[in-house]
């Protein structure tokens, strides 16, 4: 049997006597993938996070890193012997360093690791805060702090760095830049990362693998691809808010009917009998938009988002979808106005609960 | 139990030490006096509590008008040397009430210095019916007002400082004219401020010794000092100071409270937009200027003028006068005041921070009240306290007295200032310790500094400017104390405030001067130098 490079087995992980996540198993296999964790605010992803840093102790389970035992009932490794790295969501930079010994002082811990060095000039330069070097931590703004404490948990080289909210202060045009700077970074230097997000589109970006952390809970630990299109409860799909759960009958071994939107044809996920009742999820990007279709919908909002249109549709039972269609389709419909949808609907994987 | 580590244990000491002499006064409270107090409370108890009274409504009142008007016009107003009165109004803090009274007895009194310049310039005459007398309660309120209405001033000043910008101009908008706006917004919104500046006033009045006993008013606080010196009479003394206490602990919660409040006024980070002073021109701008310089004048010019003055007339007391071991011995209590206070203000904020524990804050919070006890009584109380230790619990054990280590002596010395100003070392790196975030302190575990190597390369660093702020506060207070030092100071063992009070309560005003003079010039050098710091802006 292989062995995991971290494992979270069984843990219950709480702050101030409070247990905000119980019985939490969760395996890295091997080193330099990346997880993201995904959940409301306040559910205790934060916590994850300094628990596994050693700077909370936990009273249920074990958190192994390279088979060696962190955290469990009985032992507690304090974090400064720990080789991980956690960056805060709050600026923590050192108010009386400036921005270039604030990242020289994660790179100490490089060289004594004695490991394949980070050039902490390469993070600088990739992470685009050269400017900033000579500044004190007062002076700069919110973003660019966030981005000099990143690049101090990088250069650190950890043997696993822990990232809380990494660019939530981020301007959102050079967000999308950051992402790729910081995957590629993470993936040549084999840094095997945790990421805590509430932004799934980054988690999906980033991530090997994504967890869905709900109710005290780890309710999916899966690849984005999966935990998007193949979410395994009502709770997940309602979490990522990216469909709506349409009530059907299963009709056949590869069709449903609904009693607005008629026959929906596709592959079911999982087993259902023929003629049990269901709640189908529907993506955006599941119905195709067709004028001269006889199933016509009202318009009740419609949204530009550069590169596609998103229109809500309501359903002759008071349903509201959303349907997905690129921007530059013909399809200037305007709100009341009605819309097509092209029969019989095929989806290509049929989640239903 | 692993609670119960070094940070308990040392918290526990210290608040234990500041309370004995609370304990002290409020056990003694019930024991039995000589005669002296059923005579003295059917006669002068009313007096020195009238006396008390009178002297806190005056101070308060003077010291609220000139803190306040100060503070307003220096924050809102620009006009010639506006920059200059606004850090030189906090140098009337290097007169001590005592020196101040000194010097207002020199200049008014029968042939004093008044009389002499009048005389220089338009000959002889009996000048003395017309000079006003500023003697007895009058003479109090002024020396104690001019001497501490930095308080208020500074306070307020501070409140005036933060105060947002959209606050004034949204009075604007409404109409309101500037004096509309000073009364309707801009005091209501300091008034916490004001109050704690007030309460400091208060603590500080009815502490005052030295003022008061120069002109002979009867207060509680020189009543505690004449009963143990005079009737040799501790019980009675620790029973006038839980009168005292009563007064002072009601004022001290009054402080914290608006102390609290205040805080809501002061800006966090960032955002806060510097308010446009309105220039003056003209006559306003010489009403501005006048009023400042009116009380620089009387705070600060005065006394040190009339000190110098008699310096210069009377040179044979400058040449004798010790003044190196006067140096020697305020270094002496400066440095050891600073080391202990400084070591174990650092034990309980670092332990507050890593232990996060209800408890122990409460400790603090125990260990901290002991500024708000006037230094007669803990210096009573101190003495009250040693002699029942020395007489019960060493006469049990049938060992050697302790009375010679603790009193009359350095020891003894430093542990009641210890006591005395342990809150303003605490609090002074607490303020400063609180703005350095837990996570900062996370980070370094994670880059694997361990505590101690954290608490050297981290904490230590930063709190650098804090520290040497807090020494400088510390040495301003030890050489103004005069009642502790007084009381438990060893034999021939003198400072410039206690040289200063051992001539005036001699009627050698003008021997006086020397020392006085002393005290005052190295008390404005430690204040022009954190002046910074207490006026805070330039540091944010």
């Amino acid at each position: 049997m292989s062995k995991n490079y971290l494992e979270l087995n069984k843990v219950d992980f709480q702050v101030g006597g409070i247990t905000k996540i119980k019985n939490l198993s969760l395996k890295i296999k091997n080193k330099g993938e990346i997880v993201c964790l995904l959940g409301p605010s306040g559910i205790g992803k934060t916590t994850i996070l300094r628990s596994i840093a050693g700077l909370e102790k936990i009273n249920k389970g074990q958190i192994k890193l390279k088979s060696k035992i962190l955290s469990s009932t009985s032992t507690h490794i304090e974090p400064e012997f720990r080789n991980i790295s956690l960056s805060f969501q709050e600026n923590a930079l050192f108010p009386h360093y400036t921005i270039k010994k604030n990242i020289y002082f994660g790179n100490n811990r490089n060289k004594e690791n004695g490991k394949k060095k980070i050039d902490p000039k390469k993070v600088i330069k990739i992470l685009n805060i050269e400017k900033i070097l000579n500044k004190y931590p007062h002076q700069i703004s919110a973003g660019e702090a966030q981005r000099a404490s990143l690049t101090r948990s990088l250069v650190s080289n950890p043997d696993l760095l822990l990232l809380d909210e990494p660019l939530s202060n981020i301007d959102e045009n050079f967000k999308e830049e950051i992402q790729v700077k910081l995957k590629k970074i993470l993936k040549e230097f084999k840094i095997t990362t945790i990421i805590v997000t509430h932004d799934s589109y980054e988690a999906f970006y980033l991530g090997d693998k994504c967890g869905i952390l709900l109710d005290k809970t780890l309710k999916q630990y899966d690849e984005p691809y999966n935990v998007y299109h193949y979410p395994n409860s009502v709770n997940v799909v309602n979490f990522l808010n990216r469909g709506v759960l349409v009530p059907a009958k299963v009709t056949g071994q590869y069709t449903l009917e609904n009693d607005d939107l008629g026959l929906i044809k596709g592959n079911f996920v999982n087993e259902h009998k023929i003629g049990t009742q269901v709640k189908l999820l529907l993506q955006p990007e599941d119905l195709e938009h067709d004028d001269k279709s006889n199933l016509q919908l009202d318009i009740i909002d419609k949204k530009f988002k550069g590169t596609n249109f998103i229109y809500t549709l309501k359903t002759k039972s008071n349903k509201n979808i959303s349907v997905f269609v690129h921007s530059h389709h013909v399809h200037q419909h305007q709100i009341n106005d009605k819309f097509g949808i092209r029969k019989p609907i095929h989806i290509k994987h049929l989640v239903c609960f | 139990m692993k609670t119960f580590n070094i940070w308990y244990i040392s918290s526990f000491v210290i608040s234990l030490i500041v309370i004995i002499p609370v304990i002290t006064v409020f056990s003694s409270y019930f024991e039995s006096t000589s005669d002296y107090f059923e005579l003295l409370k059917n006669t002068f108890l009313f007096e020195y509590i009238s006396n008390s009274l009178i002297l806190l409504s005056g101070v308060l009142i003077l010291t609220l008008v000139i803190g306040v008007s100060t503070a307003y016009i220096v924050s809102f107003y620009s006009f010639p040397l506006s920059n200059f009165f606004k850090w030189s109004l906090i140098l009337g803090f290097a007169v001590p009430p005592y020196i101040y009274a000194y010097s207002l007895t020199a200049f008014f009194e029968n042939y004093g210095t008044a009389y002499t310049i009048l005389k220089n310039l338009f000959g002889e005459s009996n000048y003395n019916l017309f000079i006003p007398k500023f003697d007895g309660m009058i003479g109090a309120i002024l020396s104690i007002s001019f001497s501490i209405y930095a308080y208020v001033y500074i306070l307020t000043r501070a409140s005036f400082y933060f105060q947002s910008d959209n606050l004034i101009e949204l009075g604007k908008n409404l109409g309101f004219t500037k004096i509309q706006s000073l009364f309707k917004i801009i005091i209501p919104s300091a008034r916490p401020a004001i109050v704690a500046g007030l309460s400091l006033v208060a603590m500080e009045t009815l502490s005052d010794f030295g003022a008061v006993d120069f002109f002979s008013v009867n207060t509680l606080t020189t009543a505690i000092y004449n009963s143990w010196l005079s009737f040799d009479d501790l019980a009675f003394s620790n029973q006038l100071s839980f009168y005292l206490l009563i007064f002072i602990f009601s004022l001290f919660i009054i402080e914290n409270f608006s102390r609290r409040k205040a805080k809501y006024h002061s800006p966090l980070q960032g955002g806060f937009k510097v308010k446009k002073k309105i220039k003056l021109s003209g006559f306003k701008s010489f009403l501005a200027f006048f009023i400042c310089f009116i009380i620089l004048f009387f705070s600060f010019i005065f006394p040190i003028s009339q000190m110098l003055y008699w310096t210069f007339l009377y040179p044979k007391n400058f040449f004798d006068l010790n003044i190196q071991s006067l140096i020697v011995n305020t270094l002496l209590l400066v440095s050891l005041s600073s080391i202990i206070l400084i070591f174990f203000s650092f034990i309980s904020n670092y332990g507050n921070r890593v232990n996060k524990s209800k408890f122990l804050n409460f400790l603090t919070t125990i260990s901290i009240s002991g500024y708000a006890l006037p230094g007669v009584i803990l210096a009573v109380a101190y003495i009250t306290f040693i002699a029942w230790f020395d007489n019960t619990i060493i006469n049990y054990f049938e060992i050697q007295s302790i009375k010679k280590i603790f009193i009359g002596s350095i020891l003894g010395l430093v542990l009641a200032y210890f006591v005395r100003f342990y809150s303003l070392s605490c609090n002074g790196i607490k303020s400063s310790y609180e703005k350095l975030n837990n996570t900062l302190d996370e980070s370094a575990y994670l880059a694997g500094y361990s505590k101690f190597k954290t608490f050297t390369n981290i904490h230590i660093p930063y709190l650098k400017s804090s520290i040497f702020f807090v020494i400088i506060l510390i040495s301003l207070e030890v050489i103004r104390e005069l009642p502790i030092t007084l009381i438990l100071r060893p034999f021939n063992f003198e400072t410039f405030a206690t040289t200063a009070y051992i001539y005036a309560s001699q009627d050698l005003l003008e021997a006086a001067a020397v020392p006085s003079l002393f005290l005052v010039l190295i008390a404005s050098l430690f204040i022009l130098i954190i002046s910074r710091y207490i006026l805070k802006e330039d540091n944010e």
